[in-house]
């Protein structure tokens, strides 16, 4: 520790820390307009000037200047105050004062310091600047214009989201933040860069000109779409949301969001957004009462009651911890039914299944702090940058920050494989499992088995003829993957699962955890294995139990079972099956089959759309309740607006039925969490206030061993393209289809190819292809590039046209014939 | 009790010489005083309302009575696509012309605000727009 004095106070700080760091510990607040907490210091703005008693003469910059033993900082005396004043004015020289207009008043920097230090007439003179303003694309502003060249917005694009789409171009007078080739910005559309921005430079498209800054009642809540459980300050105003805040402090993330947190917020106000309850009546759904609706679902599921095989729930995980439980509580407890699933059939077995045979809890025993605690991040997928773009981020940041070496094995290259010293091994698509195999059997034949592992012997006799070649790559780079793993002293495995990722089952999150266990990086910081699930409450849903425990039917089982006429009645909540799940046409006729049919979701999705009843719920800005993350991370989401509509929160709704059928009644959503507290053994001891702001990790009790597993690997078929499913970077799931921002950079499903392929097909770039599999065909947009190696077909699933499970059929891989239209 | 009934008698006659003080409104008016605030006018400059939108005046408003909507145009510019004054609510203390940044709104000498509706009392922007 470092002790200086700043302004007459006593301080001790680290001994890395700058003389700003140092006078915000003691609350001093030093202007600057440059600064970030997540950033590198710039000192770029001259605006945190300050005078230090043993450097007298000359002002410096507090932002850049280490502290030394013994400093004596003065930060605000009339010279500083003048010097301010000046760069103030400076700055002012060029930077049009279109207050009145521009969207950051009211949160401007630039503006909030003028004001401060009394800056109301400007000694300089000159023309301000003529840049053309970018309105080329419908998600960020550029107003170079107004731009105070602080630098923030190249810094954060390249230093955190690691894609470098700003630079400083030019040289002098004429210097100003740039893109590439100075053309339309054309990049991720995270906006990290609209939220750093100090001025009005950077803009947020679809919040601009909607309100002012002050005016929003700004409210903390945990985004909906994936699950790494971001933190978010929703803006809201008039019972709308309006944006999202920036707050350097929110979150394990410090206030970073991706493109769905950041732009997707809009289909909460949708307006296809449900109001009222829908029946079906003379085969159309028509609108009807609340009364009207409840009453015809409480029948069905009363009738249900003295057959409860005969009915099923399927819930979306991105409902609370709370509706999940309430859900559980009626379908199990009241109704007497197992058969109740969260597409976990599909989708988060690696949790349900094989975390729980690899580690003996349904949890994954690390968590995102440790990403940047590890030396060694052995990543699934390169994918997981586009389902979980955050933790990409964190993987950023480890990686570029703090020196973490990256490995990745995955079947077509992406985002992380471009990161310093990143070494990608692309293996055949379907062939994890095998990988994973043939890693175990490597790190056993080159002796770095860790000591005292149990077990060993059977997962000898089970990885004995894993081979490198079954997995498709060489054996050099298995055994160079395996060395630098096992060899790493603190090492983590990241795996993504989730409905695009059909091969991400029990038994791959077995294999990688093997891995783990072999090498003995379990049970400590910064290693392990970190299973992410796709949606907000995906971890969640597996705690409260929403997967059949028993005899009950999983998933897919209840669309066959809906199907084959065993399952009646089908209560979904939140759930897209129709587009979500493998093989549409089978679950549309299934559906269409099944006898009586409640949805309730937001919007009248492809799945409401064949039900009996739909009722209209609210999305997470309209409740309070919990979300579980990833990380096994539970927040607070709070209520910012009222419900849209007649709309009621799943709560409401499945409280009204418990009632009805005769079970618990709550008075509040609290009421449910402190039931979850008491009997959910993981949530022990936790209480809603006691979460707070940054919320709670519950521990785990890891109990490792080995489970060996045998890899079932496809045989390929000749002439076909191994198609493989997934996440876009701009969607999660559904719904993100219903918010503007997404739909604005990639509205249309597509199938992406290898450029080799897609010159053999003549296909272009944007050409309308028609992909053909056993199950069916789809037309989509060719997409070409040299991500996906030759041979293989990318497509994510999140669209309703041309939707991509019309052609899958739950396989790890579908092979398909692509034609032009 | 004679004297201070003489006195009173005394003004009311001298009264009686004086030119009358009350106005025969409607056929007489009032002369308005610099600085009356009445009813509000959005100024007009080139041919539209000068009012772009800043958000300045419902903010600044005490009674809580002006609804503003921003709009985007073709030039991407910014202007007020909805601007309405609740009267009813209205107090009359010009804190909005304070506020405005453009000069866009102003108050006018207009008082005679009565009306027979509440509806009536809703001044709309093409309401509030300067008649040239």
């Amino acid at each position: 520790m470092v002790n200086l004095t700043i302004n007459g106070k006593q301080v001790a700080v680290e001994k890395d820390a700058t003389i700003y760091d140092a006078a915000k510990a003691c609350g001093i607040k030093i202007p600057i307009l440059c600064h970030d907490k997540k950033l590198h210091p710039f000192g770029g703005c001259r605006m945190c000037l300050v005078e230090v008693e043993q450097m007298k003469g000359r002002l410096i910059p507090a932002c850049t200047t280490p502290v030394t033993e013994g400093m004596i900082v003065q930060t605000t005396t009339d010279e500083i105050v003048k010097a301010r004043k000046l760069v103030l004015e400076l700055l002012l020289l060029k930077h049009p004062i279109d207050c009145p207009v521009c969207d950051a008043a009211g949160d401007c920097d630039l503006q909030n310091l003028t004001y401060e230090y009394k800056v109301n007439m400007n000694r300089f003179v000159d023309e301000k600047f003529n840049h053309e303003i970018d309105y080329e694309n419908p998600l960020i502003e550029r107003d170079m214009n107004r731009c105070i060249h602080c630098g923030k917005c190249a810094r954060i694009c390249d230093e955190i989201v690691s894609y470098g789409a700003y630079t400083f171009i030019n040289r002098g007078i004429e210097a100003k933040m740039g893109t590439e080739f100075d053309g339309p910005l054309n990049c991720e559309f995270c906006g990290s860069c609209v939220s750093v921005c100090p001025v009005g430079a950077l803009n947020s498209r679809p919040f601009k000109f909607k309100a002012r800054w002050w005016a929003l009642q700004k409210t903390k809540s945990v985004c909906s779409y994936c699950g790494t459980g971001c933190q978010l300050t929703l803006g809201s105003k008039d019972g709308k949301v309006l944006t999202t805040i920036y707050d350097e402090n929110q979150g394990f993330h410090n206030g970073q969001l991706c493109t769905r947190g950041r732009f997707g917020y809009q289909f909460v106000n949708s307006d296809k957004r449900l109001t009222t309850p829908l029946v079906r009546k003379n085969g159309k759904l028509q609108e009807a009462t609340w009364e009207e609706a409840l009453a015809e679902v409480t029948s069905r599921l009363s009738a249900g009651k003295s057959d409860p095989a005969s009915v099923a729930a399927l819930a979306t995980p991105r409902l609370t911890n709370e509706e999940l439980f309430l859900l559980e509580k009626v379908f199990r407890g009241t109704i007497g039914t197992d058969n109740i699933d969260h597409s976990a059939g599909f989708a988060h077995e690696a949790l349900t299944k094989g975390a729980v045979a690899s580690f003996g809890v349904a949890a994954s025993p690390s968590e995102i702090a440790d990403i940047q605690k590890s030396n060694l991040l052995l990543v699934v997928k390169s994918d997981a940058y586009e389902t979980h773009p955050v933790i990409g981020f964190e993987i950023n940041l480890g990686v570029k920050r703090k020196g973490v070496a990256i490995r990745i094995v995955s079947d077509k290259k992406g985002k992380l494989t471009r990161l310093p010293g990143a070494k990608t091994t692309v293996h055949t698509p379907g062939s994890e499992v095998a990988l994973f195999n043939a890693l175990c059997k490597s790190v056993i034949d080159q002796g770095l088995v860790a000591e005292g592992v149990a077990g060993l012997d059977a997962l000898k006799a089970a990885v004995a003829d894993a081979t490198a070649e079954k997995a498709g790559v060489t054996a050099e780079e298995i055994a160079a993957v395996a060395k630098d793993y096992a060899t790493a002293e603190k090492a983590l495995i990241i795996l993504p699962i989730g409905l695009g990722y059909p091969g991400h089952n029990a038994a791959l999150a077995s294999a990688a955890a093997n891995l783990a266990i072999l090498t003995g990086k379990i049970g400590k910081e910064g290693s392990g294995l970190l299973i992410m699930g796709e949606k907000n409450n995906s971890q969640g849903a597996v705690d409260m139990g929403i997967y059949p425990k028993g005899t009950g039917l999983a998933a897919s089982a209840i669309i066959d079972g809906c199907a084959n006429g065993n399952v009646k009645t089908l209560f979904v909540a939140g759930e897209n099956p129709v587009v979500s799940y493998p093989n549409r046409k089978k679950v549309e006729k299934a559906l269409e089959n099944v006898e009586f049919m409640v949805v309730a979701d937001l919007f009248l999705t492809e799945t409401a759309a064949l039900a009996d009843v739909v009722l209209p719920a609210c999305s997470f800005a309209e409740k309070n309740g919990t979300f579980t993350s990833l990380g096994r991370r539970v927040q607070n989401v709070r209520k910012a607006i009222p419900a849209v509509g007649l709309a009621k929160t799943d709560f409401e709704i499945l409280n009204a039925l418990s009632q009805a059928l005769g079970g618990a009644r709550y008075n509040n959503q609290g009421e449910v969490f402190t039931e979850i507290a008491a009997t959910v053994p993981a949530y022990k001891g936790l209480s809603q206030a006691g979460l707070k702001d940054e919320g709670a990790v519950y521990p785990v009790a890891v109990a490792a061993k080995l489970v060996p597993v045998q890899a079932k690997t496809a045989a390929p078929a000749a002439g076909k393209l191994a198609m493989v499913t997934g996440s876009a970077l701009y969607h999660c799931g559904t719904m993100s289809r219903f918010g503007e921002g997404p739909m604005y950079v990639c509205p249309d499903a597509y199938a992406e190819l290898n450029v080799a392929d897609a010159s053999a097909l003549k296909i272009a770039e944007g050409d309308q292809v028609t992909v053909t599999s056993a199950t069916g065909a789809v037309q989509v947009a060719a997409k070409v590039g040299k991500r996906v190696p030759q041979g293989v077909v990318f497509s994510p699933y999140h669209f309703g046209e041309g939707s991509v499970n019309t052609i899958t059929d739950g396989a790890e891989v579908t092979y398909v014939t692509v034609a032009k239209k | 009790m004679i004297m201070p009934l003489i006195k009173g008698l005394q003004i009311t006659i001298s009264h009686m010489f004086k030119k009358p003080v009350t106005l025969q409104y409607p056929t007489e008016r009032p002369e308005i005083k610099p600085g009356f605030r009445g009813l509000h006018a959005l100024n007009v400059s080139h041919d539209k309302a000068k009012c772009v939108a800043c958000y300045l005046c419902p903010t600044v408003c005490p009674a809580k009575c002006i609804t503003v909507e921003a709009g985007e145009d073709a030039n991407h510019d910014k202007y007020a696509a909805k601007y309405e004054i609740d009267m009813l609510r209205c107090i009359f203390c010009g804190y909005c012309v304070e506020a405005c940044p453009v000069d866009a709104i102003r108050m006018t000498e207009q008082f005679e605000l009565a009306n027979y509706s509440r509806a009536d009392f809703t001044y709309t922007k093409d309401r509030l727009l300067e008649k040239k």
